[in-house]
């Protein structure tokens, strides 16, 4: 059966991948009630979370 | 609100993920069962979470975030007496006979236990809740898309049911429970950081505490008289109307959950399902209401934020004061993810009642099941062409829409009378059940029209009139059960009884319990349930 933690991390991993060049294109984007870089931030935990699904699938496999 | 490119990538990139878990998924749907079952072979942790994220539609966040700002943290109840202690009810005592039946589903549970008749009630009902439920949710997910994104309601309605056919069509019941799994992770990704830059900005729940009523920021303190509180409920409506009749209710007799535990690859499996998902239940809370709560404080504080009219609205502003375009596409496709994942799970469970329940049942019984198989994909079709259907019928007729979910709740509040007394008392008899059913469902219906709760309800005549309708539901689920309870014992005292030998692995007392004694410690169902109690408890105490 298809290891979910494949596709979640695939799609976690380039979503947090597209906020994070979104934050480097467009670095003074900010909502009127934010003061930090949220992109960034949010971007770069989605990245690291992905990476984990994909490692935990790995280690899976092995 | 307006949607840059980046925002529609990672909307595009959403649905290309869930088509192409579908695409993947299709080559191992062989049978029936594959399709329609999942071919109980699912991991634990996804049937988990799959559990829990049935459950979470849209309508759910946009709602809780609504009733957060509206009656503060007591909507905690919703998930802390309302779904939790029932969440482990079952995993601990119903489970067992779910899964070790080897029924294929609730209503067949049903005809295994009671009999025919009752088998039927229980699956034309439930078929044709799903449909109405899956249809409201579309139709939610056009007002939503037409009213933030300007999007035509057409337009919304056709993708998402284009997109939920798709990947049901082709990986069947496994496909819906992965998309739930990832559409459940997103919502944390993506409204996870809402609610906490949401808290930090209104200065913290101490912050929040100072800006705010009193009542908005207890769960408990305020509720000993229905008058002291928003929700106008008193503890003993709350804990047995909310807390016992619905929330078991929904949680113990549902075939849209109870599908996704039934799904696991063993009897330990099943009844952990329930008890794991649980764990992130009891915290979703401080993702889905207490960002409204927040909104509140914010609106008080000068920042150019103010509260919308429309409660319903408070979940959308906040991320549009709050989410940059990026993050605003993670949260916008989150909400679409949610409303697609509640219709998927609604059509799911909808063509495998259709399929077993009715279908083979009544229609054509004893073909093979590559036949099966055609009528279960051929449902999965008619299924979401019915929902579109009633989404249309609801943009038309509002109020009908009122008046089914009402109905809605006539049907399942005395359904757990009579699963409480199927399991747990061999003396109930089919007859019992089925008088029980009736008669539960009418005193719903009288106990609405008798009573009155802002103008709603009073059809016979008034003798009573409620603070709300939020209490009169409650208490027309209590009458309900009572009824259904009482009337299936004396009819059952009255009809003759199924031999015991027939009843073996469908109630307690008659059926060897498991034990789990294989499992390590921490992996028995038991375990697990003292901890989500000890937990649970901790989370009323600290917001009392």
């Amino acid at each position: 059966m298809l290891d979910l933690r494949i596709p979640s991390g695939l799609f976690f991993a380039a979503m947090g991948a597209i906020l994070a060049v979104q934050s480097v294109v467009s670095p003074g984007l900010r909502a009127p009630l934010t003061v930090g870089d949220v992109n960034l931030y949010s971007g770069l935990f989605m990245l690291a979370f992905g990476g984990v699904l994909l490692l935990l699938a790995r280690r899976g496999r092995q | 609100m307006n949607l840059a490119t980046v925002d529609y990538i990672i909307l595009a990139l959403y649905f290309a993920f869930v088509l192409g878990i579908g695409w993947r998924l299709r080559k191992r749907v062989a049978t029936s069962g594959d399709f329609l079952l999942s071919g109980r072979a699912v991991p634990v942790w996804i049937t988990s979470l799959a559990f829990l994220a049935a459950n979470l539609g849209a309508q759910e966040l946009i709602g809780m975030a609504a009733s957060g700002a509206k009656y503060g943290i007591m909507t905690s109840h919703f998930y802390w007496i309302g779904a939790v202690p029932a969440m482990i009810f079952v995993g601990v005592f119903m489970m067992p006979f779910y899964y070790g039946s080897r029924a294929r589903s609730v209503p067949e549970y049903l005809k295994l236990r009671f009999d025919e008749k009752t088998r039927a009630f229980n699956a034309l009902t439930f078929a044709t809740m799903t449909i109405f439920s899956s249809g409201i949710s579309m139709y939610a997910l056009g007002l939503l898309l037409e009213l933030v994104l300007g999007w035509s309601f057409t337009r919304s309605v056709l993708l998402s049911a284009a997109i939920v056919l798709a990947y049901t069509f082709l990986g069947g019941l496994t496909s819906a429970i992965y998309n739930e799994v990832l559409q459940f992770l997103l919502i944390v990704v993506g409204f996870a950081p809402l609610s906490i830059m949401a808290v930090i900005r209104a200065g913290g729940w101490g912050g929040m505490e100072s800006r705010l009523p009193a009542v908005m920021t207890h769960s408990w303190k305020y509720m000993a008289h229905s008058a002291d509180n928003p929700m106008g409920v008193e503890v003993f409506g709350m804990v047995a109307g909310l807390g016992f009749v619905l929330s078991f209710g929904y949680w113990c007799t549902d075939f849209l959950v109870v599908q996704r535990a039934m799904a696991a690859k063993d009897m330990s499996g099943a009844r952990r399902t329930p008890l794991i998902a649980a764990f992130p239940k009891m915290f979703i809370p401080f993702i889905v209401i207490v960002p409204g709560i927040a909104a509140v404080a914010l609106s008080k504080m000068n920042l150019g934020y103010n509260l919308p009219s429309n409660y319903n609205q408070v979940l959308t502003t906040l991320m549009a004061q709050f989410y940059p375009s990026g993050m605003l596409g993670v949260g916008l496709t989150g909400l679409m993810a949610s409303f697609m994942s509640g219709m998927a799970g609604n059509v799911t469970a909808f063509n495998t009642v259709w399929t077993y329940d009715i279908y083979q049942s009544y229609i054509r019984p004893g073909a093979p099941d590559a036949h099966y198989l055609h009528v279960g994909r051929v449902t999965t079709i008619v299924g979401v062409a019915l929902s579109i259907g009633t989404a249309y019928l609801a943009q038309h007729f509002d109020n009908i829409m009122d008046f089914l979910q009402l109905v809605f709740g006539f049907v399942n509040a005395p359904l757990f009378a009579t699963f409480l007394l199927g399991m747990f008392w061999k003396r109930a008899t089919g007859h019992g059940a089925f008088t029980g059913l009736l008669t539960g469902t009418g005193a719903a219906a009288v106990t609405h029209g008798l009573t009155v709760a802002e103008g709603k309800g009073g059809w016979i005549t008034t003798v009573h009139m409620f603070p709300s309708t939020m209490a009169q539901n409650f208490w027309i689920a209590i009458f309900a059960w009572t009824a259904c309870f009482l009337i299936t014992i004396l009819v059952s005292l009255v009809t003759a009884p199924r031999p015991a030998a027939e009843l073996k692995g469908l109630v307690y007392g008659l059926t060897e319990l498991p034990h789990d004694r294989d499992k390590a410690w921490y992996l028995r169902p038991a375990t697990v349930a003292i901890v989500v109690g000890v937990v649970l408890l901790i989370l009323n105490l600290w917001f009392a």
